[in-house]
């Protein structure tokens, strides 16, 4: 072979191996998502229960701010009102059946990515804990003597998603201060033409700087324009909306309307949930 | 005619090297470089900008050490004297290659060029050199000119059981033809679809093509192209912990499974396209002037998991481990109840329980991107890639004199020009619609209507989609311009050379995005920082008769602050670090040679002093609850030791050598620290109490035996090396001031307790090579070597590492202390493991 011809060769393996050079990370397709990966996807439904019914069975505990495990075989079928996407929400979602709501503590975050609001769960109760915290009812196990969040290890072991988030499943209640606490509290609820107290045009929803009494990072804010005055606006300072200006005039506010024992906290779960007039 | 050009082969071939490292043809050198240059240059630790480890191929001929450390040391990334690869001097054809921002040089750049790259004069310290003044960390310059690559054909076949399993190499010089033209080229790739570590793939091919036109005895021209068109995936560090659950040191957190298929997280495109034109002037019998201009494009991106408002998806998360759920360290702990334990068994079994569970689970963010599309919610997982493109142009002249038989002079210039593109795209959005240009992570901190959320101003609220710019979007631009000459001369017997150089840069910002954080600070022109810098060496080696010298060398050197470090938060503003100022280095070393038939030894000390320095990282800073961007500054540094290397020769075909060195590389004071928070974009200062740390990535303490033995065509190698004091990367923020007092980690005198550096187990590692080399024609020539590394498979040698920066503790909103948490971040460093036992075979073809 003359020198030029191995010139030639030397382009010709150059060019092949250039071929032999494509993209090894290349385009990935989307998986099969018709198994949701979350969860458990070997429950099956079996004998159901609702909220009412287990709040009213566990009545003692939740007020007494206990637990208690659930040894039966029962389950749940709710749909999830309220999640972690602003941050105020930390670690707990918020269900509903067509009977009450309660409170779910988990111990993960970034929960709302596939516990979007509207999406129906099969929750398996055998194994897992019932108990009040502030006399909020709540599903999780214990921790310390008291209901705590469960291992996310659990909860996955424990819950099931049904379908695809819905939003027509959830139910926004009109806020009503009078209401029976054990029975509406975990309720995702609506406060109509309201007013949040401290609102000067400067100060924010959850402040660091003092300003505020905080209570495990969250700043309360009352509520006026309803029927009692137990009623807060419950804001952490990690939430996304934590430095948002308090509106001056009246609200909309949404929220899931949690008990810490006699007063109600009212919990947004985004900057969305704050409708200005 | 005829004769002329013999004469200018003859010239060309010789004056290059005629201090130089001849290109190796002993085949067991030859064998080890191959090797070596596979675990130095193709190594993820080292061809990656963005890790702290970086290795530096120092070489010489002239010690039994340096000729050694190289390659013997490279599974364990070695580092000459501890020094960062900054002050490794690499040459092409005399013109400076090293990266303009970081002074580093990325090996990858040749990788898979086996065959051009043998070619390369490397100088220690204080040996002078012909192409500049020697680099604290040694100098190497690279010879590509066509015509010194001997006549021939090689062809090349390897399979391995390391980053990648196979590799194929053609190589065809010419030599000088008679019409003056001198023709090369070199072409390889290496491939892996699954190295030795889980989830990594290998996909590189090496082009090299060289011409050279001699067109008389006085000049010739030449010009070269390469490039290396690369993608790999990566392996991450992780806790022994990790380790233990997945029964593997080599666990890789970042792949993870997507329908069923091993998916890499980080991977890898590199690719520099460079070209370099060369112009030789023998002006005559005694001057000769070497002009280079290179031109270079880099492309590389590295890509990486990130998420939004969500979970980190990483599957070793500290909060993923059991030790997050029981406090292993301490029995006694009062939060270790029983629901704590069975926290513990739920996360050893989660992680035990399958493959699958401690990787990353692709599929469930997908899922969760599709459940937020349908909320009309930004993607909480995605894959970005940062880039960081260069344009590079540098110029170099070399004059060459030969004043008479006793002393030489050379003289030079080098000019350069780098403009740096920094930036972060989109690259998977995994299934989800919608992301937008918003910095999440100051979002809480300000409201979202806030102009402070804003990634850029310009574009508010911009929407994202795959391959858009995000995040970040800035040039840094560099311009160098530096003299240096050198004088050598012999008398008697002595050797001695003085070489100076000074020089000046200028360098500043350009930013493409108004950060929120910064409005008035970020988009434009930066001012213009500048540097004076230089320095001056001299060196001397005195024969004692009988084979017996000494060698003594004294420098000193202002070095102007690299752009990667000269930055606050170059991803956010402007900002130069304060009090910025060029890095003096003052340095010495002392040697001792013997050269006889049977033995050569050297024994060398050296003490290097580092004042000045400027040092930056940023990573996440529990106590402010952010991203921080870490500025050192008037870092203080000590790097001395003592090397070794013996080399017996028993009989004519058996030989030993004894290699080992001392080191110690360490801070000798305390630095000022500021850091700015990414959330909110002020700065904070405080004090690190940094004195005594070590430099990390590197064995300080080596020792090695090897034996060598060659018999009828066969050459057998066995080597028995032994590594120490193997630092890991300390953490600043566990030792500044504010968070050790906050933290309690104070004695009962009121003395602040400072953690200890986290190292790694060091060890025993036994290689061993084979080869021989078969003629089976006129010219024509099969070698055959296997290189077989950890023959031992001891798996607990620790190559590298670095301390989580991350508290064991959490602060109050007043900075107060709030709790301790359950998992210990200071006892859980990230390590790298060097490989076990693994192999190489390689058979080349001559004809």
């Amino acid at each position: 072979m003359n020198t030029k011809n191995k010139i030639l060769h030397l382009i010709m393996v150059m060019a092949s191996l250039a071929g032999f050079g494509s993209c090894m990370d290349g385009e990935w397709d989307a998986p099969d998502m018709s198994t949701p990966p979350y969860g458990n996807n070997y429950l099956t439904e079996g004998t159901l229960t609702t909220i009412a019914e287990l709040k009213t069975k566990y009545a003692g505990e939740i007020a007494d701010r206990g637990f208690k495990e659930i040894t039966e075989d029962l389950q749940l079928r709710v749909v999830v009102t309220g999640n972690d996407m602003g941050g105020n929400l930390y670690k707990q979602i918020a269900i509903q059946d067509e009977t009450s709501s309660m409170i779910v503590g988990i111990n993960a975050t970034g929960l709302y990515p596939y516990l979007a609001v509207g999406q129906e769960l099969l929750i398996n109760l055998k194994g897992i804990c019932v108990g009040g915290y502030g006399k909020q009812a709540q599903l999780g196990t214990e921790y310390n003597g008291s209901i705590g969040r469960m291992d996310d290890a659990v909860w996955q072991q424990h819950v099931r998603l049904v379908g695809t988030p819905d939003m027509a499943k959830v139910d926004t209640l009109d806020f009503n201060a009078d209401w029976n606490m054990e029975a509406y509290s975990g309720a995702l609820v609506k406060l109509t033409d309201v007013t949040i107290e401290g609102a000067d045009g400067k100060a924010v929803l959850a402040p660091e700087d003092g300003s505020v009494a905080l209570t495990s990072n969250c700043a309360n804010r009352n509520i006026k324009g309803l029927s009692k005055s137990n009623v807060v606006l419950r804001t952490s300072t990690y939430s996304k909306f934590a430095n948002l200006v308090i509106p001056t005039g009246k609200v909309d506010i949404y929220g899931i309307a949690t008990r810490f024992n006699n007063t109600w906290q009212i919990l947004m779960r985004t900057e969305g949930d704050l409708h200005i007039k | 005619m005829r004769r002329k050009l013999q004469f200018v082969a003859v010239l060309l071939t010789a004056a290059p090297v005629c201090q130089a490292q001849q290109p190796n043809t002993d085949p067991l050198k030859a064998m080890k470089e191959d090797n070596a240059s596979f675990t130095l240059t193709e190594s993820q630790l080292g061809e990656d900008d963005d890790m702290t480890q970086n290795v530096i191929m120092v070489n010489s001929n002239n010690n039994v050490y340096t000729s050694n450390v190289g390659y013997l040391f490279s599974p364990m990334r070695f580092k000459f004297r501890a020094y960062n690869s900054r002050y490794n001097d690499i040459y092409f054809n005399g013109v400076s290659v090293n990266n303009a921002e970081n002074g580093q040089f990325n090996y990858s750049t040749i990788g898979g060029m086996n065959d051009a790259t043998r070619g390369v004069e490397s100088t220690m310290p204080f040996e002078s050199n012909r192409f500049s003044m020697p680099g604290l960390g040694g100098s190497n310059n690279y010879d590509f000119r066509a015509s010194h690559y001997a006549a021939g054909s090689k062809f090349t076949l390897s399979g391995c059981n390391r980053n990648y399993v196979a590799r194929g190499m053609f190589t065809h010089a010419t030599g000088l033809m008679k019409n003056g033209w001198a023709f090369m080229g070199t072409v390889g790739y290496r491939w892996g679809k699954e190295g030795f570590v889980e989830g990594t793939f290998y996909n590189s091919l090496g082009y090299f093509l060289s011409a050279q036109k001699v067109f008389n005895d006085k000049h010739s021209l030449s010009f070269t192209t390469w490039g290396n068109p690369s993608e790999r995936s990566q392996q991450g560090a992780s806790t022994d912990e990790a380790y233990w659950l997945a029964n593997n040191r080599y666990y890789n957190p970042y792949w993870g499974y997507q329908n069923g298929k091993k998916r890499n997280s980080r991977v890898v495109n590199n690719y520099e396209p460079s070209a370099l034109i060369t112009w030789d002037y023998q002006m005559n019998d005694k001057a000769k002037l070497t002009t280079s201009l290179l031109g270079r494009y880099v492309m590389y991106s590295s890509t990486k998991l990130n998420y939004n408002n969500a979970g980190n998806p990483a599957p070793d998360y500290w909060k993923n481990f059991p030790s997050y759920q029981y406090n292993v360290w301490d029995p006694t702990d009062p939060d270790n109840t029983e629901a704590a334990l069975a926290g513990w068994w739920n996360s050893y079994n989660t992680w035990t329980a399958s493959k699958a569970n401690r990787q990353i689970n692709f599929d469930k963010l997908y899922f969760a991107n599709s459940q937020l599309n349908a909320q009309g919610a930004d993607a909480a997982y995605y894959i970005q890639a940062k880039h960081n493109d260069h344009l590079m142009i540098n110029l170099a002249s070399t004059l060459n004199l030969d004043i008479n038989k006793n002393s030489k002079l050379q003289a030079g210039l080098q000019l350069g020009t780098n403009k740096g593109m920094h930036y972060q795209t989109m690259e998977d959005m995994m299934g989800a619609r919608y992301y937008h240009n918003i910095n999440t992570y100051a979002l809480g901190t300000y409201s979202a209507n806030d102009p402070r959320v804003q990634y850029d101003l310009n574009r508010p609220n911009a929407a994202v989609g795959e391959g858009d710019r995000f995040g970040y979007d800035y040039n840094l631009y560099v311009d160098k311009l530096s003299l240096w000459t050198q004088y050598t001369y012999d008398e008697g017997p002595t050797h001695s050379f003085v070489a100076a150089k000074i020089g000046g840069s200028q360098m500043w910002r350009k930013g493409n995005m108004r950060n929120g954080l910064a409005a008035l600070n970020s988009y434009g022109n930066s001012d213009k920082a500048y540097f004076l810098d230089g320095g001056f060496k001299a060196g001397s080696s005195i024969s004692l008769g009988r084979g017996n010298s000494i060698t003594l060398g004294v420098g000193i050197e202002a070095r102007a602050p690299q752009a990667t470090t000269a930055f606050v938060a170059p991803e956010i503003n402007n900002d130069f670090v304060s009090n910025l100022t060029c890095e003096y280095l003052t340095s010495f070393e002392l040697g001792y040679a013997l050269n006889s038939q049977w033995v050569r030894a050297n024994l060398t000390g050296y003490y290097t002093q580092l004042r000045d320095g400027t040092e930056w990282q940023n990573y996440y800073f529990d106590d402010v609850n952010s991203f921080t961007y870490v500025s050192l500054s008037g870092v203080e540094k000590e790097y001395y030791g003592v090397e070794l290397g013996l080399q017996f020769k028993l009989t004519s075909n058996f030989s030993i050598n004894l290699i080992g060195s001392m080191n110690e590389a360490k801070y000798t004071d305390n630095t000022n620290v500021s850091y700015m928070l990414s959330t909110e974009g002020y700065s904070e200062s405080d004090l690190c109490y940094n004195k005594g740390m070590r430099e990390s990535g590197t064995p300080l303490t080596t020792a090695s035996v090897g034996l060598n033995y060659r018999i009828k065509g066969w050459y057998l190698n066995l080597n028995g090396n032994y590594y120490d004091r193997i630092y890991l990367s300390y953490s600043p923020s566990m030792r500044f001031h504010k968070p050790l007092t906050v933290s309690g980690s104070i004695d009962n005198e009121g003395n602040l307790i400072i953690p200890d550096q986290a190292e790694g187990d060091g060890g025993f590692m036994l290689d061993a090579s084979i080869g021989k080399q078969f003629s089976v024609g006129r010219n024509k020539k099969i070698s055959v070597n296997l290189s077989l590394s950890n023959l031992l498979n001891n798996t607990s040698l620790v190559s590298g590492g670095y301390e989580q920066s991350r508290s064991n503790y959490t602060v109050n909103n007043d900075g107060t202390l709030n709790n301790v948490r359950t998992y210990k971040f200071s006892k859980n460093p990230k390590k790298y493991y060097a490989q076990g036992f693994n192999g190489m075979l390689n058979i080349n073809y001559r004809f």
